[in-house]
């Protein structure tokens, strides 16, 4: 099915997928017992809802090397415990404008909303995510980041230029 | 563009501000108040908290008087005696903070005595406290505000407000730039800007909104954000104060002014306050909201962003 | 140090044949803290958990990992065996390699790939796994009622009959709702007094049933198993256990005009009333707004004629404090008035039809009681403006009702039913006169519902014509009735003696009030919403909470029974142990670090985060932190994420657990 995959060089994305328990696991399980194919790459984490989401998930999963996070529920109005998944959705659609902001590009975190009834959908999602972040190639800033250990030591206020003349 | 600002009425204000703080101890109205005094440097003001009506003549109030007071207020900074009314000098910007405060269940109206400051500006913390205020000296803050005087205050100086000269806003202005790049380069921007970052936590320590008795940032089980001073945990702690203060932050930018080491903080804030506005209406620091636009939701939010 | 057990299963084929098993036990061995790794064939089956709980006690597993199906398949059986060796059962977890790996991948080396990583991420989080101690409530036997119609009638009956107390609360003197206005109900034809009436005298005299009517719920307090209930006792100036109900005062009050509400209106009442002469209680109540003594503080007849002296007018509405354990909402319907606007309604459309204007435009209920036999005209089809029996009637189906325009879209469901039985009645009645039908469609689906409808059409003779009715008039007595009939194409003009609209059913209002007081959801309608539409259609969101009846949606009544039965099943269920057991998956709050800023509370649907005083031994408040109340607490975690600090922490989800899944990645 990929061909690239024998060669060992080849770019596999690590995708991370934060979903909830009762719609999108769910979905990706009827996904299973219809025997529907995707790519492999994806990594799940269950949650008992949306709502359980903490942004600093995401961050932490790009620092631990992932190249595309999906995050994915119940759509609105179906969430298991009223409205979990409305909280979610303010709380992402400010986060992804902050990480925008500071250079991370959206197309490698996306958000979905995957019913239980909906295997073909989480499919379709994780495919393409995977599809894009391949595309993308590897998400290389934060692994940059934690590779470097001090600050590039560029003195770019006059205060700080004339301290560290007096050192 | 070296146009002067005018600020002749702050003598007029501190001369009230003293007369009041005097009255209000003097007939216990309130037990202490949070106000400005003048500082050991030339020009310079500090934060004073004065529980005698005696001590009223050292206040005072001028261009270098910066700091948001709200900070002593909450909680987690156990400075303040906590019984009885407090009075409290606040600009407008920082009366923002303690609306916003009130809405999170730290301070309650009845508590404080507010003594509004009708403020033209003060001094960006990049110059000198003995310099004169003048568009170039002015707090990048002061640019844009839209709270010159404060409202619903228990007492304000009888003095009125002189007209200001219209300034660009420069946050907006830095922000758009910074939109306009590309992600890499806001990436390349950002990256540079928080490796300077020493965690000193300045910035954290006198935010007004920053009461927590334990910072995420600092909890080890597990390690949310790496402590270390290094370029990794930097950003994380970054980007997790923003998100934090997203939808509260009222712009007093405190925490710019007080980072030893330059970083454009309230940038980060201004960005997340423009975007609440933008997706869902709200602005901090107007008035004591049930919810904030984090801890409330409609049915009809957008959700363009998800599939 | 952790002992995991890590167990891969084959599933028959299902895994192994995609998935190399013996290398991701394999791998499994090597992960720090994994005491043994294996694989079998079925871990499921029989065999398959004796070697589990063999595993555990020989190898003093601390914790376990079973990598196999959907954790929402097996979760529960492995759960169970683990619990059965003695571990505490939260901590087993699943590691789903079947229908998120080998059921969706092809290429074996992905798999496996694939399938080591998962386990990885299991072992890692179930590492941090604690012991959870089941959560149990104690559940307060009793249960409140709130509405006295057949729903709640029918649901108080069965809860009573099964042993338990039941406290009714119906607002209105008496209880019986809209079924007690009904003359005779569709699709039998039998009198609805005659089966309605034995069930209410039930009620009065069920030993286990306390009713409160002339009442209202003042505030609700508490949680499943443990509510506590503020009823507010409406002063009825009537003592009720002295009154004989013999009904003298009523007939010597000079207050004779009242319009009845029981009687849609058309009927009068006396100050001293009760609303129909089967009412349960049979005490009567004094309409204070109405009587002379409260108004003009003279007259007190009723006082001096009442044998009992049962009649105070110094009567004051008064407080009682219930403790039960759950609560069914059977608050039913109102109908959609044209005439008037109900203050705040979000619906348009009102006014057109005449009705409030016409006096010989009405609606559905007032017909019913006119068509009553205990009704005002003793049964008589008459007009209100003259008593003239009409000979020309129109029925009107639809106002209101699936017209989005006008802000209802739902359809009202007993319309099309109770119409074709009002043509049924009008034609026993009035042998000479002719009814006509104005439909959109007719919608007929219940037991023999459609045998009824055509009855009414093929026996009964009434004209069915299927269109809208676009304008109204009153031309000299007559109303002139302007619609198209869609079928032919034709306008048409009836002149009709009477006009009676199929007004939309909409729930009581108020509901929203109630709603907010109980903290149960509602929708745009303010009809109450249940908590699945399909699984849970009698339980509320709300733990403890259950529906009946056309509050929850228009219903007719045998399916206004069933569900009230329904809903009395499941307070038995929930009577049927003595503590209630919850899955310990709910939230907690670390006190010492929280600051109070209640963005929990803020977010939790269910009202479980509470505020919590902090005192010193002297009694001084030193701070207020929040606090969740586990017998609510429903574990969606929504209130960790919004938390700053995170004081308040999800068991079973905890920021240690997803973290370490996370680095484990
Ligand atoms: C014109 C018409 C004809 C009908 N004919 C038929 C028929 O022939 N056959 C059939 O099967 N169905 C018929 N129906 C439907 C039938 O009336 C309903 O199915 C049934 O009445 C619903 O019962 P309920 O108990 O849910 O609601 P209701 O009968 O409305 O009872 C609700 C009760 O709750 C009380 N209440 C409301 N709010 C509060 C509160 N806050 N606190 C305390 N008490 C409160 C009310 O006073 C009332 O007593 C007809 C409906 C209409 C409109
Ligand atoms: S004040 Fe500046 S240097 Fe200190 S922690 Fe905050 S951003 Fe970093
Ligand atoms: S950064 Fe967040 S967790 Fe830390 S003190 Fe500020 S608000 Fe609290
Ligand atoms: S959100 Fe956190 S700090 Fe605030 S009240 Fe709740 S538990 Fe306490
Ligand atoms: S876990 Fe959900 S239900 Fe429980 S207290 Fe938190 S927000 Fe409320």
């Amino acid at each position: 099915m990929h061909p690239e995959k024998n060669n060992s060089s080849a770019f596999e994305p690590k995708i991370i997928a934060f979903v909830c328990t009762w719609c999108t696991y769910a979905g990706a399980d009827l996904a299973g017992t219809s025997r529907m194919q995707y790519p492999s790459n994806v990594r799940v984490l269950k949650f008992p809802c949306t709502g359980r989401i903490d942004p600093v998930f995401i961050l932490k999963a790009f620092q631990q090397g992932a190249d595309g996070v999906l995050v994915s529920g119940c759509h609105p109005g179906d969430c298991h415990y009223i409205a979990g998944n409305f909280h979610a959705r303010r709380r992402f659609a400010a986060f992804r404008k902050l990480l925008e902001f500071v250079g991370v590009d959206l197309q490698r975190l996306q958000f979905s909303w995957v019913s239980a009834a909906e295997g073909g959908k989480w499919v379709d999602v994780v495919t393409d995510l995977t599809e894009t972040v391949r595309a993308l190639g590897p998400m290389t800033e934060f692994k940059e980041l934690a590779l470097e250990e001090q600050w590039s030591g560029a003195l770019t206020t006059p205060e700080l230029k004339e301290a560290y003349l007096q050192i | 563009m070296n146009n002067t600002i005018d600020i002749s009425h702050y003598a007029a204000i501190a001369d009230s501000i003293r007369a009041e703080a005097a009255r209000i101890l003097e007939q216990g109205v309130v037990t202490a108040v949070v106000a400005y005094t003048t500082g050991r440097r030339a020009g310079s003001v500090q934060p004073v908290i004065i529980t005698a009506a005696a001590e009223a003549e050292r206040l005072t109030f001028t261009a270098a008087s910066v700091n948001n007071l709200a900070v002593y207020l909450t909680k987690a900074k156990k400075d303040i005696p906590r019984s009885g009314r407090i009075g409290i000098v606040v600009k407008g910007c920082d009366l923002k903070a303690l609306v916003g405060l009130m809405g999170e269940s730290q301070l309650q109206r009845d508590q404080l005595y507010l003594i509004g400051i009708p403020c033209a500006g003060v001094l960006a913390s990049t110059v000198r406290p003995a310099e004169a205020l003048i568009a170039a000296t002015l707090a990048p803050k002061c640019r844009e505000c839209d709270a010159h005087l404060p409202e619903g205050c228990d007492y304000v100086p009888a003095v009125s407000l002189p007209s200001a000269p219209t300034l660009e806003p420069s946050y907006a202005a830095e922000i758009a730039r910074l939109e306009a790049l590309t992600p890499a380069e806001r990436w390349a921007y950002w990256k540079e800007q928080f490796a300077k970052c020493i965690k000193c936590y300045a910035c954290r320590q006198v935010c007004p909104f920053c009461f927590c008795e334990q910072c995420l940032c600092d909890r080890n089980k597990p390690q949310m954000v790496d402590t270390t001073p290094r370029p990794a945990g930097n950003t994380a702690w970054h980007i997790v104060r923003a998100m934090h203060l997203a939808g509260r932050c009222a712009g007093c930018a405190e925490c710019e002014r007080v980072c030893p080491m330059d970083i454009p903080l309230n940038l980060l804030n201004r960005k997340m306050a423009k975007e609440l506005k933008e997706l869902f209406d709200y602005e901090a620091g107007f008035a004591v909201h049930e919810k904030g636009p984090l801890n409330s939701f409609m049915e009809k939010d957008d959700q363009s962003f998800i599939k | 140090m952790s002992r995991i057990g890590v167990f891969v299963c084959h599933c028959g084929e299902n895994i192994s044949r995609t998935v190399d098993v013996e290398r991701v036990a394999a791998h499994a061995a090597t992960l720090p803290g994994v005491a043994c790794a294996t694989e079998y064939k079925y871990m499921c089956s029989d065999p398959g958990q004796t070697l589990l709980k063999k595993a555990i006690s020989e190898q003093r597993l601390t914790h376990v990992v079973v990598a196999a199906c959907s954790p929402r398949m097996h979760e529960r059986t492995f759960r169970k065996a683990v619990e059965g060796a003695g571990l505490n059962p939260y901590l087993c977890e699943m590691a789903n390699i079947r229908e998120h790996c080998s059921w969706v991948h092809e290429d074996r080396e992905e798999a496996t790939a694939k399938a080591c990583d998962i386990v990885g991420m299991m072992v890692e989080r179930t590492k941090k796994n604690r012991v959870l101690p089941a959560i149990t409530v104690p559940v307060t036997k009793r249960s409140l009622v709130i509405g006295g119609g057949i729903a709640g009638i029918q649901a108080a009956l069965d809860i009573a009959d099964a042993g338990h107390e039941v406290v009714l609360v119906e607002r209105e003197p008496s209880i019986g709702g809209h079924m007690a206005q009904l003359s005779e109900t569709f699709p039998t034809l039998d009198c609805s007094q005659c089966i309605m009436t034995p069930k209410m005298v039930d009620v009065a005299n069920h030993p286990k049933i306390t009713l409160y009517t002339y009442s209202e719920i003042e505030l609700v307090e508490g949680y499943i198993g443990n509510f506590q209930v503020t009823v507010r006792k409406r002063a009825r100036s009537v003592n009720e256990r002295t009154c004989t109900g013999c009904g003298v005062c009523m007939t010597k009050c000079p207050q004779k005009k009242i319009p009845n509400k029981f009687d849609q209106n058309i009927g009068m009442r006396t100050a001293i009333y009760v609303p129909f002469p089967q009412a349960v209680p049979n005490t009567p109540v004094i309409d204070r707004e109405n009587c002379t003594k409260f108004k003009t503080g003279k007259c007190g007849v009723c006082q001096k004629v009442c044998g009992p002296g049962a009649v105070d007018f110094e009567q004051q509405d008064t407080l009682i404090v219930e403790a039960v354990g759950a609560i069914v909402v059977a608050t039913g319907f109102d109908l959609y008035s044209i005439s008037e606007k109900p203050k705040g309604s979000p619906i348009k459309g009102y006014g057109e039809f005449g009705h409030g204007k016409i006096p010989d435009v009405i609606d559905g209920m007032t017909f019913e009681r006119l068509a009553s036999a205990s009704g005002p005209t003793g049964g008589k089809i008459v007009r209100p403006s003259d008593g003239r029996e009409p000979k020309q009637i129109v029925f009107i189906q639809c106002i209101g009702s699936r017209a989005r325009e006008k802000g209802i879209s739902y359809c009202s469901k007993v319309c099309c039913m109770y119409t074709a039985k009002h043509t049924m009645l009008y034609h026993h009645k009035v042998h000479d006169g002719q009814a006509y039908v104005f439909f959109m469609d007719a919608r007929t689906p219940g037991k023999s519902y459609d045998e009824f409808w055509r009855r009414s059409i093929e026996e009964e003779e009434a004209v069915y014509i299927r269109g809208m009715v676009s304008r109204l008039y009153q031309k000299g007595d007559k109303i002139v009735v302007m619609g198209s009939d869609i079928a032919v194409g034709v306008q048409v003009e009836i002149e009709a003696d009477m006009v009676v609209l199929a007004t939309a059913v909409q729930p009581q209002q108020g509901a929203d009030l109630l709603a907010q007081k109980l903290g149960i959801s509602y929708d745009k309608y303010n009809f109450y919403s249940e908590a699945h539409a399909k699984l849970r259609p009698v339980e509320c969101a709300t733990a403890g909470i259950f529906l009946a009846g056309a509050c929850q949606g228009p219903k007719d009544i045998p399916e206004t029974v069933s569900q009230a039965s329904a809903a009395a099943a499941k307070v038995m269920t929930l009577f049927s142990k003595d503590r209630l057991e919850r899955e310990p998956i709910v939230a907690r709050v670390r006190e010492a670090g929280c600051v109070g800023c209640f963005a929990c509370k803020k977010v939790c649907a269910y009202g479980a985060v509470e505020e919590k005083e902090i005192r010193d031994r002297q009694g001084n408040l030193l701070r207020v932190v929040a606090s969740v109340n586990p017998g609510v607490c429903a574990g969606c975690g929504t209130c960790q994420a919004t938390c700053p600090s995170k004081c308040v922490e999800l068991d079973g989800y905890t920021d240690e657990q997803i973290v370490a899944m996370i680095e484990a990645l």
